[in-house]
């Protein structure tokens, strides 16, 4: 994957393109299953003929909730202000990843892909994956 | 009354009381062991098999430097919240398979405070999933019960309900560990962990031991007037579709559940159905979970739990009382010890002498339920057939 310079990541696997970014997941070749991150195979039907692909960049929130304290390490964060994780239905697979911007949220509420910033490292940003409300 | 020559009896039960616990893991252990034993009227030397489960560091089979060196076959297993189904399965087949009479299972766990904390690699994710924030057990659980409220169309005061229900059962039961009432808005106006989950509405790991006696055909009424048969016991594991913990992508379509498969196994192996059971043990991680096992299971349709809340049909007198112990809401959660907890408190139930409350009207059937990481379920089918 090709990252530009000065765009840090939590992991560069979990991307097929950071700018703009999107997400690569792996498609069984025998089963069509989809998961993320990518896999080398298939959890479903246990085929080994596995092929990356980038994932779609919008969908629906499937479910939700905000995180109002603050986990235990391995959890890295600047400041610790509540946040909202949800499972975001994509399509071929249901993705769980944050969901920036508020933190109240419905069920069904269309979101897209964006960068979010996770920490601060040697006082460049590092940036994670998350979704937005599509307004 | 016949008795099948390999049919399988619980005989002596005993637990200890749950909370925190300062001494040392082995010492639970052997409390419960003995106390099980002066049930039943034995002493370890009359045991020919044993099987105990622990989730913590110490080994089970070294039980027998406290309990006695009579060099029987002691087996240890480790299998998440499914360890104490997995421990009963273990006995119940090394009797019939070792041709043996007696057997005794414990399970025990002294957990330090606090949610388990666990490490993105050992369920084979990147560190990226921790460092995140996503490698937490409470965004898990509300995340599933968030969308099963919304797709069954169930209120979130539903969840007030089971917790209420748990700690009114809890105060009056000597062993549990949080007896302290808890009104249906008290659970609603806590603290927010995780919506729509609460403070009141989480259980937490703590210590205690469960320990049970086994006895194999006719030699059951020998040692107890009303022995309880283990009708069934069921173990299964995730099949696509099922929505675990630390999960970073769920398939679209139909969900699975090993809760589903194993309460059905249980159930068709007993040659019984959801609506012969009388008393009920779920798996209540947080008061969303038992909803969501009370439709698994198939004891309820999925929908219809927050009536039956409302009608008080989970209560001492209700159609189905349900976690009489107070459930884990109000026991916590020694992993090794929770689900022997439940098989415990329905053989207390069925043999008319629980410990706290005692449902009404003789129950004969009852049911038991765990689920937990890394997405497996155990149920088991107990029948009362009565003195003999
Ligand atoms: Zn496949």
């Amino acid at each position: 994957m090709n990252i530009p310079v000065g765009i840090e990541v939590v992991d560069s696997t979990l991307f097929s393109s950071v700018d703009p970014v999107v997400l690569a997941g792996s498609m069984c070749e025998a089963c069509g299953a989809h998961v993320f991150p990518a896999m080398d195979s298939c959890p479903t039907c246990s085929s080994l003929d596995v092929t990356k692909v980038s994932l779609p960049t919008e969908g629906t929130v499937w479910s939700w909730t905000t995180q109002h304290f603050a986990p235990k390490p391995p959890f890295r964060t600047d400041e610790f202000a509540p946040f909202s994780i949800g499972y975001v239905d994509l399509g071929p697979v249901i993705v769980e990843g944050w969901l920036v911007g508020k933190t109240e949220w419905t069920i069904g509420e269309q979101v897209s892909l964006v960068l979010a910033k996770a920490w601060t490292h040697e006082g460049a940003p590092v940036f994670t994956f998350g979704f937005e409300a599509v307004t | 009354m016949s008795v099948n020559a390999n049919d399988i009896f619980i005989v002596g039960a005993a637990r200890t009381e749950f909370g925190r616990f300062d001494g040392e893991d082995n010492e639970l252990a052997e409390t419960a062991v003995r106390g099980a034993l002066a049930d039943c009227g034995l002493v370890w030397s009359d045991i020919e098999f044993a099987v105990g489960g622990t989730n913590g560091e110490t080994k089970p089979d070294n039980l027998v430097s406290r309990l006695g060196l009579t060099g029987l076959p002691f087996v240890t297993v480790k299998n998440g919240c499914a360890t104490g189904a997995v421990a009963l399965m273990t006995a119940r087949n090394g009797l019939i398979a070792e041709d043996l009479n007696v057997a005794c299972v414990v399970g025990y766990d002294n957990h330090a405070r606090g949610a388990f904390n666990v490490s993105p690699a050992r369920y084979g994710l990147g560190d990226w999933y921790g460092a995140t924030g996503m490698m937490v057990t409470t965004s898990y659980f509300a995340l599933k019960i968030a969308r099963y409220l919304h797709e069954h169309g169930i209120s979130q005061r539903t969840l007030g309900y089971a917790s209420a229900k748990a700690f009114d059962y809890a105060q009056e039961h000597p062993y549990a560990w949080r007896r302290k009432p808890v009104s249906v808005d008290e659970a609603m106006d806590a603290d927010m962990i995780n919506d729509p989950l609460t403070r009141f509405m989480f259980c937490a790991p703590d210590a205690g031991a469960v320990s049970l006696v086994l006895a194999r055909g006719s030699k059951a009424y020998d040692l107890c007037e009303t022995p309880i048969r283990l009708a069934s016991v069921a173990l299964r594991g995730r099949r696509p579709g099922s929505f675990e913990v630390f999960s970073p992508w769920l398939s679209p379509g139909d969900r699975t559940s090993p809760s589903i498969d194993a309460a059905k196994a249980a159930f068709d192996l007993a040659g019984m159905t959801p609506a012969d059971v009388q008393v009920a043990q779920l798996q209540d991680t947080d008061s969303g979970a038992e909803v969501i096992h009370l439709g698994e299971t198939g004891l309820l349709a999925h929908g219809e739990q927050e009536a039956a809340y409302r009608n008080g049909e989970f209560e001492i007198d209700g159609r189905l009382p349900l976690n009489t112990d107070g459930g884990l809401l109000a026991n916590g959660e020694p992993v090794g010890a929770s689900g022997l907890r439940q098989v415990h408190e329905i053989v207390r139930q069925l043999q008319g002498r629980a410990d706290g409350k005692q449902v009404p009207g003789a129950p004969r059937i009852g049911f038991t339920h765990v689920y937990g990481a890394p997405g497996i379920s155990a149920c088991t089918v107990l029948i009362s057939e009565g003195a003999q």
